[in-house]
């Protein structure tokens, strides 16, 4: 072969590589802002369910046996938790709501509808959360994403991990 | 909310998805939202006012299933035309992962987009071929919804993914006031079968067998058979005194569908495999008809572990034949079922499916205004 048509092949071949490496860093790009969203999202369903379960504390105490402070301090602690103690102050939170499940049932239905709808989402939130953190780092593993170090300079997203399994409100009729 | 739909089949042609995608349409409109669906058809006459037309699907035959190829310029013109009118606060595509009119608009939209699976079946090569061509796409999807457990596994298993499950909504009010075929119902019991006859998994041949059984003891009985295949093969491999007991309809439309399940006292799957959801029985308890079906994982599934079902023994003639012989003298514990039955279906009604799909769109949907747009990167 030809000196020039190795210089062809050579240059060819880079121009495959140079597409390639742009092509991923687009593709980690959308990766990073799909979790931002996922992550937003997630956060504000969290907010609203400690809140309510902040509201129910105050408004409704007669309908939570001897937890209320329970209650109302996991709900306190889960505003106001820092990210590293964020995980395991929702845990709590979902624990003491599924703890006073059975007396909920005394309370008014549509509160118990917005605590089952929030629940619900929060489930949908982490998922979709999760699963774009999962696709996120199996793509900065992958190939030539790690031999060119794409993700050098981007934070690793990290999963988020809480037992959210939802508390069964006691026969709650759909409204409408 | 400003929502588009996005379906991969041709409008015209009857299909579980394309039914899925307009049932849904419907509901979310009758709830107030914005919808509107994309989708290949060949008689834009058929399209119904929220529907725009993405021209036709070219089908092409691979590993026995027919996919529905909609690629290059043109379609992408109008994909991109479709996104820019629409203004849409989400995407919802349904089969992305077949090279279609979902695959495209994944391919050229930057947005929320939230993708539904109706596909249990696996075609592996296809898709163990294809994932690294469609991993990039799959990325852009922020929401996985599948139909059933096996769809959602699918997923899981050989696509790398997971997905909620919501399952496919069924009209229950269309069912419940179906009115019964003429000279229907009769003085004595009827029994029911829906589903392609000369498909041995489908198992008439058992449930014929278990009628033959039945027949000395009970003879007021009959059987009702629709669906697709060959009447007179049917006939022929008849045991005698099994003959006059059937009655065969063949194909039958979708509202005889509701009239035949209404006609009947007894719906009857008997089923040998392969069933990933079982819509039939819940069109079944819709419409208000006692169930016997087989013990698989989706009919135990659907008919709440028997409580809403009677449930047999899979591929056995005999236990089949107990369990209706048992249902048929015993009205009160039909009644009982019918009951349950009811109630079971509301959760696959469409305002409590649509719903459920709602939380998904609003979990997805950015919360500082930002709308679907035409993508401009490679």
């Amino acid at each position: 072969m030809s000196s020039q048509t190795i210089l062809v092949i050579v240059l060819a071949v880079l121009a495959v590589v140079l597409i390639w490496i742009a092509s991923t860093v687009a593709r980690l790009d959308r990766l990073d802002d799909r979790v931002l969203a996922a992550r937003s999202a997630l956060d504000a369903q969290l907010v609203r369910r400690a809140a309510l379960a902040q509201a129910i504390a105050d408004e409704h105490p007669g309908t939570l046996g001897g937890r209320v402070e329970e209650l109302r301090l996991a709900a306190h602690e889960a505003l106001n938790a820092d990210d590293t103690a964020r995980e395991e102050a929702e845990n709590r939170l979902g624990h003491v709501l599924r703890a006073v499940e059975p007396e909920l049932g005394r309370l008014p239905p549509q509160l118990r509808v917005e605590l089952r709808s929030i629940t619900e989402r929060v489930v949908l939130a982490r998922r979709f959360y999760n699963d774009a953190v999962r696709d996120n780092r199996q793509l900065r593993g992958q190939g030539l994403s790690r031999v060119f170090r794409l993700a050098a300079r981007r934070a690793m997203p990290a999963h988020f991990d809480i037992d959210d399994r939802p508390a069964q409100v006691a026969d709650t009729p759909l409204p409408g | 909310m400003r929502i588009g739909l996005v379906c991969p089949y041709t409008w015209d042609v009857p299909g579980g998805v394309q039914y899925h995608v307009r049932d849904l349409a419907q509901t979310l409109i009758g709830r107030g939202h914005h919808v509107q669906v994309l989708t290949s058809v060949n008689d834009e006459d058929e399209l119904p006012p929220y529907a725009t037309s993405a021209g036709r699907a070219v089908p092409i035959r691979y590993n026995g299933s027919v996919a529905r190829l909609q690629f290059g310029p043109v379609a992408a013109a109008r994909v991109r035309r479709w996104l820019r009118d629409g203004h849409f606060d989400v995407l919802h595509v349904h089969e992305p992962s077949t090279p279609s009119l979902s695959l495209l608009t994944c391919m050229l939209a930057k947005g929320p987009i939230v993708a539904t699976f109706h596909a249990a079946t696996v075609r592996s090569r296809w898709l163990a071929a294809s994932q690294g061509f469609l991993q990039p796409f799959m990325e852009r999807i922020s929401g996985r919804i599948a139909v059933s457990d096996l769809a959602r596994r699918v997923q899981v298993e050989h696509l790398g993914g997971d997905a909620v499950v919501i399952p496919n909504g069924v009209d229950v009010s269309r069912f419940a006031s179906a009115v019964p075929l003429p000279g229907y119902p009769r003085s004595g019991p009827t029994i029911g079968f829906l589903g392609r006859f000369d498909e041995r998994r489908k198992g008439l041949p058992v449930l014929i067998e278990a009628l033959s059984r039945l027949a000395p003891d009970h003879p007021d009985l009959r059987l009702l058979v629709a669906g697709r295949g060959d009447a007179s093969d049917l006939y022929a491999g008849l045991p005698d005194r099994v003959g006059d007991r059937i009655t065969v309809l063949g194909e039958i439309s979708e509202d005889d569908k509701t009239r035949m399940l209404a006609s009947l006292d007894i719906y009857c799957a008997p089923n040998l495999g392969g069933e990933s959801f079982g819509v039939i029985l819940v069109e079944a308890m819709a419409a208000g008809t006692a169930i016997v079906a087989s013990d698989l994982d989706a009919f135990r599934r659907v008919l709440d572990d028997g409580a809403a079902g009677v449930l047999v023994r899979r591929a056995s003639a005999e236990a089949l034949a107990d369990g209706l012989a048992q249902l048929l003298a015993d009205p009160s514990r039909r009644a009982a079922l019918v009951r349950s039955g009811r109630a079971a279906v509301r959760a696959y009604d469409w305002p409590n499916v649509s719903e459920r799909v709602l939380a998904v769109y609003e979990t997805v949907a950015s919360r500082v205004g930002g709308e679907v747009v035409v993508s401009t990167d490679p």
